[in-house]
């Protein structure tokens, strides 16, 4: 069998239409990475070749290749304090925007899914109590959930390994978590501070309880969803957060490939999506 | 510590409160009519998974004018996918508002089944506006005659810019069947600088696509 | 040098753009919608856009609307095209805040002498 190749106007193609399905946008420089991963694709869905392969990835009614390529584009993996400048941005700039336009004492509510082992529910809490002025004043809740029941059990359990924790300064590393003989233990008052929870967010029924956030973290999960489930998504996160409330995606996503019900808010740490006032 | 947690079940009988009690379905039409356009949104939020809802929701949504409604009618009528729903997505398209027109091109894309048997005549219709419309849901659509449908337009069509959206689709899933409709078209409009752009490339991206 | 923001949904029509953008000495960067053109403008300063109408999620109308309501940002000039020529059409446009109506298709030299009407040359 000859070697798969990608031509150059194969790539000009795909790079264009991966551009309008999920908002990353290959430089030519990357087209070494770009192709690497076509061409395994197309020897894993047993294509033969670029066309055959971009024909099904447009066609195809299921849409489950465009997913596993997303997949194989991005790298997924979850640490303490991946993308830090989105906390960042919380602590600076959103907390002080929300708690402006409180009209009561009620607690600030916090949604973060998917909750994954917990490095990310975990990293806010960390934020909040390390960097946030105002975390004497209010009253915080912090809400996470995942579809998967075993990855939340590992959430819960807060046992994480060294290259999980190590983009953690040595102080807070010192201060939240217990070294062990394997990796780290996160102290018990940070493993009460978070509410788990086994959520199917596509599933209205399961969204329902989550009301009157203040904030959502939905970081590298939508850009694995289709254009249908990911415009669903969107609309049930409408429905959770409060007028005025965000929607902070991952790095790598952006609303303008999933819904128009939010406002783009710049602040100076990173853009962030508000469910508008007069919503 | 400021940290607090609260069982979610308590937040559910909170939520029962702001959506009242009648949620059956002659309650929830009622409620489509209210001045409190979050009532609306969980009216219609509540009536999608009812498969009668299709028309009292068409009747709303061209009367409607908050954007998140507007925008939970359509997801809705989207799910519903009846021809009543899709009767109601395509009469969007002839609608003077922008942001309502693509909203409704958006969630046409993603029910190849329900466009398959209506495609023809839009693509067909009189006005070249929806006519362009028409070729903008073919954009994400799954659909293996995504191909010979842009064909039937390139070869066809009159208007200019009915045939340049077409063509800006070609470059992208245009093959070998494409290449006499793209020399052809490019004939017709052999004064217009962008017709004759996008055939090159088209045609460039077919001979150079690797075998 | 002069930076131009092409917003359309068409990847076609934004290369055809940059291309004769590109060759009279501008610099140009794209974005797909109006949500991507909102991202983008908030972020950095452009000296002009030329902005399609039809596109999903955010219109050309909408993105000019909340664009133009942006106060800290620069107000650069817009010229709006697009397929529909209606009298009703460009007034829309106008309202939303464009500067200039262009109909498609749009000829390289005409896209041209109003970009340097707008904004000028390169300096």
């Amino acid at each position: 069998m000859p070697a798969i190749t990608i031509s150059e106007d194969d790539f000009l193609k795909f790079k264009e239409y991966f551009y309008r399905k999920t908002g990353m946008l290959f430089e030519n420089s990357k087209r070494y990475f770009v192709d690497k991963r076509l061409i395994e694709r197309i020897e894993e869905t047993k294509s033969d070749n670029f066309r055959n392969y971009f024909n099904m990835l447009r066609f195809e009614v299921s849409g489950n290749e465009l997913q596993n390529l997303v997949n194989s584009m991005t790298v997924n993996e979850t640490y303490f304090f991946r993308e830090e400048y989105q906390f960042k941005c919380l602590v600076d700039s959103i907390l002080s925007e929300i708690t402006k336009k409180k009209t009561d004492d009620s607690p600030i509510r916090i949604w973060s899914v998917p909750s994954s082992s917990g490095e990310e529910p975990y990293s806010i809490a960390i934020y909040l109590l390390e960097y946030w002025a105002d975390i004497d004043k209010w009253d915080v809740e912090i809400m996470s959930s995942d579809i998967d029941t075993n990855i939340i059990l590992q959430a819960k359990r807060g046992f994480y390994s060294p290259r999980s924790v190590q983009h953690l300064p040595t102080k807070i590393l010192a201060k939240y978590f217990r070294r062990e003989a394997e990796g780290y233990q996160i102290c018990e008052d940070l493993r009460q501070a978070v509410e788990f929870s086994r959520v199917n967010i596509m599933d209205p029924v399961q969204v329902r309880p989550f009301r009157n956030v203040d904030v959502i973290f939905c970081r590298n999960l939508l850009i694995y969803f289709d254009d249908t489930s990911r415009r669903q998504a969107a609309e049930m996160f409408f429905d959770s957060i409060n007028k005025g409330g965000f929607v902070c995606l991952g790095h790598s996503e952006s609303m303008s490939r999933i819904s128009s019900l939010f406002r783009v808010r710049k602040f100076p740490e990173a853009i962030v999506y508000q469910k508008p006032w007069e919503a | 510590m400021a940290f607090i947690k609260k069982q979610t079940a308590h937040v559910e009988s909170e939520d029962q409160d702001i959506r009242g009690l009648e949620r059956d379905f002659i309650g929830l039409v009622a409620e489509l009519d209210s001045d409190d356009s979050s009532v609306r949104r969980w009216a219609v939020r509540d009536l999608m998974p009812m498969p009668e809802s299709s028309q009292p929701l068409v009747k709303r949504l061209t009367r409607e004018n908050d954007a998140s409604v507007r925008a939970a009618i359509l997801n809705a009528l989207a799910h519903l996918g009846d021809s009543v729903a899709v009767a109601g997505l395509v009469d969007c398209l002839r609608s003077e508002d922008a942001a309502l027109r693509n909203e409704a091109i958006d969630v046409l894309k993603e029910v190849p089944h329900a466009v398959e048997p209506i495609i023809g005549g839009l693509l067909t219709d009189e006005d070249s506006d929806v006519r362009i419309f028409a070729v903008n849901i073919l954009e994400s659509l799954r659909h293996k005659n995504v191909e010979q449908w842009l064909i039937g337009v390139i070869e066809k069509d009159t208007h200019v810019n009915v045939c340049s959206t077409a063509l800006d689709l070609l470059t992208e899933v245009g093959t070998e069947q494409s290449i006499p409709a793209l020399n052809l078209l490019k004939n017709r409009f052999s004064d217009e600088p962008y017709i004759c752009f996008s055939v090159d490339l088209a045609l460039k991206r077919i001979a150079n696509g690797s075998d | 040098m002069k930076h131009i923001l092409v917003i359309d949904d068409a990847a076609t029509v934004r290369l055809y753009h940059r291309n004769i953008l590109e060759g009279a000495g501008y610099q140009v960067d794209e974005a797909i919608n109006g949500i991507e053109a909102l991202e983008k403008v908030l972020v950095q300063p452009y000296d002009l856009f030329i902005v399609d109408v039809n596109m999903p999620k955010l219109d050309g109308y909408g993105f000019l609307r909340e664009f133009r309501s942006q106060k800290d940002v620069l107000q650069s000039p817009a010229i709006m095209v697009s397929t529909e020529s209606g009298t009703n059409d460009r007034t829309l446009g106008y309202v939303a805040g464009a500067n200039l109506y262009l109909t498609k298709p749009v000829k390289p030299n005409e896209l041209l002498s109003y970009v340097r009407l707008l904004i000028g040359d390169l300096a």
